[in-house]
């Protein structure tokens, strides 16, 4: 592969982008805690990578599909799941099976909103995050219950030298890859994405893709929630805030269509870590919160700018 | 707890006599109809705040003292969906709204149309500008001056601060950091290297100050917003760096990390927020006006503060996963009023 093929890949830019924040921050510490920050970036990045691939197969979806209950879900699955543990040791696998189950029913009564009231996406899942998150708060009124202390240790813990997160959320991406490049359920959601109507006379059974698409990325979603309250110490109401932005981000960033049909990879683990380390670049340059915000849309605006032209070229 | 509740019972029983014989030229409230307009209940602070109301409205209602204590939450933390809200409140006919705004300037028209309408408002925490509303406002920037000031009296020798601030763009944020700034120039032996915004949240904090330790010297001490203490610490242990003195929050988990690291190596801090009892205040404060008492619009509340003596105390009274709290009696509030007059 040439370097000019290499960057009519669309997913390059957000690894690009990635290294030169990772650069820039370092200039600052004349190479000083590299190891460091690239171990806070593995770590955090996971978390919008999980929730990051959960929406970018939606998204693949074609146009109008975006969950946006995935913070609801998040902290429905890890207040439900927290409050079940109990902090008990020996309760971590019951504590997942609860998230993910969370997981299930919320994608499964956000596809029955799609389908059977025929609301668009965005209604259907912004109108089910206000139950989801409704339900969060009366089940446990906003208290922070710790994780068992193997499970937490777990969260926080590391593997080759690599955080576990990161080890999750990178399994999770290549699962997730060799589905949509080497199953026929992958190749039915591409179709699915490019063309609905096409798709249906070709024989792909649409709703059956759309029903599980909703329902995987409520799982990851819960999932993600699930591993962010072990690693944080505890599930907040209001942990899943920043991941309703930060899941579209890193999908547009990473080089997947937003237009549907197109799904991109390798991009999304590259744009959750340019989403990290870009904060820890302004932040370290002591960039107060407005200018912060400027330039961290103006950065995203442009590599969406970059990458899309290129494959126009290509 | 109980016999607290009971103790505060009696004492609120005695009081209701009490004012009956002494103040007898103060009007009857107990047909008077108190709401509770708020503006968001989605993090364990506001969660505390809107337990304290109910408890303190059952038990007036209970008592007598009032007709009703209602609360009512917009879904959407939106300044138009709480003006809405206040306009119902007006037409259903309450005496008195307890406000918790969502904005100190863009509710100034409903609460003007209320005021109009004869019902009085009285807004805390996130207070209202309007000059007919009453105003509970804590001193933030006191509360930021406070923490650079008792990391003065600990580190003599100053040295290299960690700002975490809050939300972005809110008040409550500015003016914390503001009075932190007003502190440090003050203290000139404290500098500070790096300022993160944790949004008040441990596990938003705790990322932040993750992304920004390696490019940072040896940080000596760390001050906050609250809410954001443990997820400070966590990413100092996670980095391997010595843990610096940080200032927290009177969140629980920070008060059980303070205790956990007091009993391993003598850590010593201070801690300090607003009490979510606030509400409570603000509750008897509107039926003090109700009764006819000549209240000032401007009234101050202390914030709460956890010493390294009274951290134990703090701990029992919290419940697991909360915000160490205080709920204002009826006599608290009349303190208040005297103090402000």
């Amino acid at each position: 592969m040439t370097p000019l093929n290499l960057l009519a890949k669309p997913w390059i830019w957000s690894w690009l982008a990635a290294s030169a924040a990772f650069g820039l921050t370092l200039g600052l510490t004349s190479g000083r805690g590299a190891g460091e920050l690239a171990y806070a970036a593995l770590s955090f990045g996971a978390f919008a990578a999980i929730v990051g691939l959960g929406q970018m197969l939606v998204i693949t979806l074609g146009p109008g599909n975006v969950d946006l209950s995935i913070p609801a879900t998040m902290t429905l699955a890890a207040t439900l799941a927290l409050k079940a543990m109990s902090s008990n040791p020996g309760t971590a696998f019951l504590g997942l099976g609860i998230a993910l189950g969370v997981g299930v029913a919320a994608g499964l009564a956000n596809y029955a909103l799609i389908f059977l009231l025929r609301l668009p996406p965005i209604i259907a899942t912004l109108a089910a995050s206000l139950v989801y998150q409704s339900f969060a708060i009366w089940s446990n009124r906003g208290l922070r219950i710790k994780p068992p202390a193997g499970l937490a240790d777990f969260a926080t813990g590391r593997f080759l030298g690599l955080p576990n997160v990161a080890w999750v959320g990178l399994a999770l991406a290549i699962v997730v890859w060799v589905v949509l490049e080497r199953t026929v359920w992958g190749r039915m959601l591409l179709a699915t994405g490019q063309n609905l109507r096409v798709a249906r006379l070709a024989g792909v059974p649409v709703e059956l893709v759309r029903a599980t698409t909703y329902v995987l990325v409520a799982v990851f979603a819960s999932l993600a929630g699930y591993l962010l309250a072990s690693f944080s110490g505890g599930a907040a109401l209001n942990m899943g805030a920043e991941y309703l932005l930060m899941s579209i981000a890193v999908v547009v960033i990473g080089g997947t269509s937003i237009a549907g049909g197109n799904s991109n990879v390798p991009g999304v683990w590259g744009a959750a870590l340019f989403m990290f380390l870009v904060v820890s670049m302004l932040n370290s340059y002591g960039a107060g919160a407005g200018v912060r915000n400027v330039l961290t849309g103006t950065i995203i605006i442009a590599i969406v700018i970059a990458a899309s032209t290129r494959r126009v070229r290509a | 707890m109980t016999i607290s509740k009971m103790l505060l019972g009696a004492a609120s029983l005695a009081l209701v006599a009490g004012v009956a014989q002494a103040n007898s030229h103060m009007a009857e409230t107990s047909d008077k109809r108190i709401a509770l307009s708020n503006n968001y209940a989605g993090n364990s602070w506001r969660q505390a705040m809107l337990q304290t109301f109910k408890e303190t409205g059952e038990e007036a209602v209970s008592d007598g003292m009032v007709a009703a204590a209602d609360a009512y939450t917009t879904s959407e933390n939106q300044a138009t969906e709480q003006a809405a809200q206040i306009q119902n409140m007006i037409l259903q006919g309450y005496d008195a709204i307890v406000l918790n705004a969502a904005s100190p300037t863009a509710l100034n028209g409903a609460v003007k149309e209320a005021c109009d309408a004869g019902v009085t408002v009285v807004s805390f925490d996130g207070i209202v500008t309007e000059p007919c509303a009453w105003r509970i406002a804590v001193d933030f920037a006191a509360m930021g001056k406070e923490q650079v000031d008792y990391l003065a009296t600990r580190l003599p020798e100053g040295g290299n601060l960690l700002e975490i601030r809050g939300l972005a763009g809110v008040f409550v944020d500015d003016e914390i950091s503001k009075g932190i700034h007003e502190g440090v120039a003050e203290n000139d032996q404290f500098e500070i290297v790096g300022s993160v915004h944790g949004d008040w949240a441990q596990d938003v904090a705790q990322k932040a100050v993750a992304g920004i330790l390696p490019s940072l010297p040896q940080v000596v001490g760390v001050v906050t917003q609250g809410g954001d203490g443990y997820g400070t610490a966590q990413a100092f242990k996670a980095a391997g760096r010595d843990t610096p003195l940080i200032v927290l929050g009177n969140r629980q988990d920070e008060l059980q990390w303070w205790a956990d690291q007091r009993d391993a190596s003598d850590y010593e801090t201070l801690s300090l927020s607003i009490a979510p009892g606030v509400a409570s205040l603000a509750f008897w404060v509107a039926q003090q006006i109700l009764a006819g008492e000549d209240v000032p619009k401007d009234l101050t509340v202390p914030f709460l503060k956890i010493t390294q003596d009274s951290l134990d105390d703090a701990l029992a009274s919290t419940p697991e996963g909360s915000v160490a709290n205080v709920s204002y009696a009826l006599d608290d509030a009349k303190q208040v009023i005297a103090d402000a007059k």
